[in-house]
């Protein structure tokens, strides 16, 4: 407890070390040292201030090296009775609650030189949590990037593509991992591709036409938990502009996973609502189920996902991102209810006879398909976010809901935003999980969750 | 008699009647207003400022390019929370592009990217020609009032009141209203400049709003330029690598 909470007076420390010059920028009264050049624009009749443009502000650097540094600490109440609590901390003694306290440098670099490109992601982390220290560093994306014109670019390296036009799910991100629906910004890490892009501009109903094909290989260290090795797979993007409306086939072929293909759209309806969709196909997609009394079978089929969303703004400027995703690869509720159940009996077992057989058979498959972020069937997200309530200028407080459509439990997230300092970044967020024993959000680790983060940017 | 009497009042009424109006052309002035203020390709770099009743400011620096009447698209280069953030506007669709969500979202003219009283509407404007029709001209001493109502519902004011200078052809003041004629906001030019190249225009625009009483926000314009675009740069593909455009 005392190394956390030096820990925490540390980073803050250095935050703020760090950031003072940017609060004395934002000093209405100060002015700029450098020497003022053509480009200065004077000060206008009605104002007795004066507006300053520097050339130094716009020159162009061959090199960009810039980031933030983020603290976050994190509280969780726990829920001793729920299944994921017992599967997340069965032979540890917590409390009643649990502090996270995350740091990360997240480090971009690029340089570019005519043609030639290359581009560097890197996440920096620092975290304890009730494991004890841990610390991460890893390249999200490092990739060189040639471009030989501006229709065409070849990149090879280590890339995140994004497929998909939903906020919280996209079920058609063959190639990217999976979305945290509970932060959907957070940064993810990439793979190792091989990939063009080719872009093509028409006067007409089709504006715009781009191919974007990838070679995508899985092998010993390259791309490894992605699926079976040793194989090298062929994913591909095509995109139209097509009468106001974005519209993406895309599909991945190859024997590290199943085939697939889907489809999005996206398209303005009026100047404040926005619609959009997906929808994948998954050949020959195996799950793994088991019943309450720890029978598993496994079934394989074609799975069907679907998201459909909009995207709208009010005349109060209360922005509402409404989003339903059928998760074809998902459980129901009652499949979800027989792992739960299954997992409660061999704790008890676990408890009473100290034999581990069901219980390592519950962590497996919590591992597996039960353990992801939203292992249901079908969610409904709604986010309502209101843009600079009562005049307060960079202050955004929003409220977001998942809810698992099939046994009704959910998730309620309140946050408070604020951008107001120049480079600096505050969110205080809070989260509370709610539903029946037995149920998704019901059955997790904790009933809450409050945290704070705090970012600066460099 | 009575004949010769009907010529002369149909001629006085051709010669007095005629509103000032009809000697100008709406459309016409109304183009020159908008090569006055760019040329129809361009590049340039602007600062857009914040500024709070305290004083307090936030600024932005912003670079943009435009091609034609419907294609313009821009680049956040300061502060450092916003760099890399790009914007895409194709005719009545915007789009923008977050480094951290790694893909473009499609925005509203109405949602501002920076906060304050600019949307995205004003930061990405289009000619005022290719999205208003003119209604009427009054003119009132050294300017005209031009009174323009937007060509689509999609546009982001329903109605405009432009001020511009006779002599100049530039604008001086825009009032933004609603269908309703209530008002948004007012946009002063102000300041003009050489920026080289021909284009001597406001180096200033001010605007400010009774929807946010007491705040003001401010845009600087620099390095104006004549330059055409691949109409492949005006695409969701290239909004990642828009900074391969400045030089």
């Amino acid at each position: 407890m005392y190394m956390n909470r030096l820990l925490c007076a540390f980073v803050i420390l250095v935050v703020l070390f760090v950031s003072m010059s940017s609060f004395a920028e934002e000093n209405p009264t100060q002015t700029s040292a450098g020497q003022t050049t053509e480009s200065q624009v004077p000060a206008s009749a009605s104002s007795t201030e004066e507006y300053k443009f520097e050339p130094s502000e716009i020159e162009k650097k061959p090199y960009h090296v810039g980031g933030y540094l983020e603290f976050r600490p994190i509280l969780y109440g726990l829920d001793k009775e729920n299944a994921f609590y017992k599967l997340k901390f069965f032979n540890r003694k917590e409390g009643n609650t649990t502090e996270d306290y995350d740091g990360r440098l997240w480090l971009e670099g690029s340089y570019e030189k005519g043609i030639v490109g290359f581009f560097l992601k890197t996440n920096l982390g620092l975290d304890h949590t009730y494991k004890g220290w841990d610390h991460e560093t890893r390249i999200y994306e490092g990739y060189a990037s040639l471009k030989p014109s501006s229709s065409l670019t070849i990149d090879f390296g280590k890339k995140v593509f994004n497929w998909g036009k939903g906020y919280a799910w996209n079920p058609v991100a063959f190639v990217d991992r999976p979305k945290d629906s509970d932060d959907p910004e957070l940064p993810r890490e990439g793979y190792i591709a091989a990939t063009a892009d080719y872009i093509k501009s028409f006067n007409g109903p089709l504006k715009t036409f781009s191919v974007s094909p990838i070679l995508f290989p899985v092998y010993h260290r390259i791309n490894d938990t992605f699926g079976e090795w040793n194989r090298l797979n062929f994913a591909g993007r095509i995109y139209g502009l097509l009468y106001d409306t974005d519209i993406d086939l895309l599909f991945l072929v190859g024997k590290s996973k199943t085939n697939r293909f889907g489809f999005d759209f996206s398209r303005n309806v009026t100047t404040n609502l926005e619609v959009h969709g997906e929808f994948a196909f998954i050949k020959n997609q195996q799950k793994t189920s088991v019943e309450d009394n720890g029978k598993v079978s496994m079934t394989q089929f074609d799975a069907k996902s679907l998201l459909l969303g909009i995207r709208y703004l009010s005349s109060m400027d209360t922005t509402y991102i409404l989003e339903y995703y059928h998760n074809g690869t998902g459980y129901s509720a009652s499949e979800l209810q027989d792992f739960f159940s299954f997992t409660d009996k061999a704790f008890d077992v676990l408890q009473s006879t100290g034999k581990e057989n069901l219980w390592k058979k519950a962590e497996g498959l919590f591992n597996g398909g039960y353990g992801r972020m939203n292992p249901g069937e079908d969610y409904v997200y709604l986010r309502i976010s209101q843009k600079e309530p009562f005049n307060i200028l960079y202050f955004t407080p929003a409220l977001t809901t998942i809810m698992n459509f099939n046994d009704r439990s959910f998730s309620i997230s309140p946050e408070l935003l604020y951008e107001g300092f120049k480079n600096w970044e505050f969110r205080l967020k809070g989260m509370a999980l709610i539903g029946s024993r037995g149920a998704e959000f019901g059955e997790k680790q904790n009933d809450y969750r409050i945290e704070l983060r705090v970012r600066y940017y460099f | 008699m009575r004949n010769l009497m009907r010529i002369l009042l149909a001629l006085s009424v051709l010669i007095t009647g005629v509103p000032a109006y009809a000697a100008i052309d709406g459309t016409q002035l109304l183009k020159e207003i908008d090569r006055n203020l760019n040329p129809e390709s361009y590049e340039m770099y602007r600062k857009l400022i914040n500024i709070e009743p305290s004083g307090r400011k936030m600024e932005y620096t912003f670079y943009s390019v435009k091609k034609g009447l419907d294609k313009i698209a821009g680049l956040f280069l300061a502060p450092a929370s916003e760099k890399g953030r790009s914007t895409l506007r194709l005719g009545d669709n915007m789009w923008l592009y977050i480094p951290n969500v790694g893909k473009p979202i499609r925005i509203t003219s109405l949602q501002s990217i920076i906060g304050g009283i600019f949307n995205n509407a004003d930061i990405l404007s289009l000619d005022y020609s290719a999205e208003y029709d003119v209604e009427k001209i009054e003119e009132t001493g050294n300017e005209y009032l031009l009174y323009l109502k937007a060509k689509t519902k999609t546009v982001a004011y329903d109605r405009l009141k432009l001020w511009a200078d006779k002599n100049k052809k530039i604008p001086t003041r825009i009032e933004c209203l609603t269908e309703a004629s209530m008002l948004i906001k007012t946009l002063y030019f102000k300041d003009i400049k050489d920026f080289g190249g021909g284009i001597v225009r406001p180096s200033v625009l001010e605007t400010d709003s009774p929807l946010y009483k007491g705040y003001k926000s401010v845009m600087l314009f620099a390095n104006i330029k004549q330059r055409d675009f691949k109409d492949e740069v005006f695409t969701l593909t290239y909004m990642p690598k828009m900074d391969s455009l400045r030089k």
